[in-house]
């Protein structure tokens, strides 16, 4: 498991200084994390994932950086903010995306299907992903972060169960 | 008055260091031709500005941020009035342009006849002055824009306007130069 303040230290160091989303329980140590690193990374709870996606995309057009929380169920509201707002807009965000829906999720039928095309998903909107694991998630992160600046849009870190 | 008009009167008052966030259609239109350049003109992402707005007035805590949307913006992004409402970040003005409709898409019929925008408003907890009328004498009209703009708290602005909207040429500037725009801004 990555150590979520770590995980949170890191981020702000790359030069995150804000995070919004909404929550999943897959990200609930991080999200009790945030009280401890509020002097780096202001969070801002949004009422539905394509509201965080809008303020990140305020914050970028600020010039600042923030990353987005969200469960994959999020990510499926979010394709306008995407296509019309941050993408077009060429604003770098990161989205930190729980993959629900997969083995641990079998008694979870409501995440079934989004499982299955959480990929394809991300691949049809153009969003570049990357699954994090625990090890070298510094190196994937980096990977992600080097693709973000590089071309100015979001992308993705798909988070399995028992990750973070 | 005509939500063209309101725009026009705000250009008229403003120090010209305000950000202008500002909502897809007509909207962001009427804020291009009437309004000092460059603002953040919204293409898409309808129900969004609130959000984007309150990102910004967050990273910029120095500068004004105005918002200015419509109502059927103003609907779909109800919950972000919440959001705002608890960051309640104090460079950060709203003005709700109603007219009714989704005047941009032909003039159909919004919801928003049935709101009362000051106990919404009371309701989220956002200080809000007292709306703007169709009627209201043009020396009206002026105060309460003023009373907004200068506001030393979060503040929203509902106005009730007439639809009419002028007839406008297209934004010439692509939404990456919109951005590249604002980062000249930021340093
Ligand atoms: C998600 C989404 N749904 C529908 C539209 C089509 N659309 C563009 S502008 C607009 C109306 C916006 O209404 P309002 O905010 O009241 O502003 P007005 O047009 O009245 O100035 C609509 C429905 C869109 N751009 N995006």
């Amino acid at each position: 498991m990555i150590n979520p303040a770590e995980f949170l230290d890191f981020l702000g160091e790359k030069g995150f200084s804000f995070a919004s989303g909404v929550p999943c329980s897959y990200f609930s140590r991080m999200i009790n994390e945030f009280e401890t690193h509020q002097e780096s990374i202001t969070y801002i709870p949004a009422t539905r994932e394509d509201e965080a996606v809008g303020i990140a995309s305020g914050v970028a057009f600020g010039g600042s950086r923030a990353f987005v929380i969200m469960q994959n169920s999020g990510y499926a509201t979010i394709g306008d903010a995407l296509t019309s707002l941050a993408q077009l807009y060429k604003l770098p965000m990161l989205l930190v995306i729980s993959w629900r829906g997969l083995e641990p999720d079998r008694d979870f039928p409501e995440h079934s299907l989004m499982g299955d095309v959480t990929e394809d998903t991300l691949r049809g909107y153009q969003v570049p992903y990357w699954e994090l694991t625990d090890e070298g998630w510094q190196q994937t992160i980096e990977l992600a972060l080097t693709k973000m600046e590089e071309s100015s849009r979001p992308v993705a870190l798909l988070v399995k169960q028992g990750v973070l | 008055m005509y939500g063209f008009e309101i725009i026009q009167e705000l250009a008229s008052v403003l120090s010209g260091n305000e950000v202008i966030v500002s909502s897809n259609g007509n909207i962001s239109r009427q804020v291009y031709h009437y309004c000092p350049q460059p603002q953040i003109y919204l293409r898409g992402s309808m129900g969004l500005p609130v959000s984007v707005g309150l990102g910004l007035a967050l990273a910029r805590p120095e500068t004004q941020i105005l918002i200015i949307l419509g109502d059927g913006n103003l609907l779909m992004g109800l919950g972000s009035l919440s959001t705002t409402s608890y960051v309640r970040p104090s460079n950060l003005k709203i003005l709700i342009l109603d007219n009714g409709v989704y005047a941009t898409t032909g003039l159909q019929n919004t919801t928003s006849g049935t709101l009362n925008y000051p106990a919404l408003l009371d309701g989220f907890g956002l200080s809000n002055i007292v709306p703007i009328l169709r009627n209201d004498s043009i020396e009206d009209i002026k105060d309460k824009i003023q009373i907004w703009l200068h506001s030393p708290e979060l503040s929203v602005l509902p106005a009730l306007v007439d639809a009419k909207a002028p007839t406008l040429s297209n934004i010439p500037l692509h939404p990456e130069e919109i951005s590249a725009l604002q980062r000249g801004s930021n340093d």
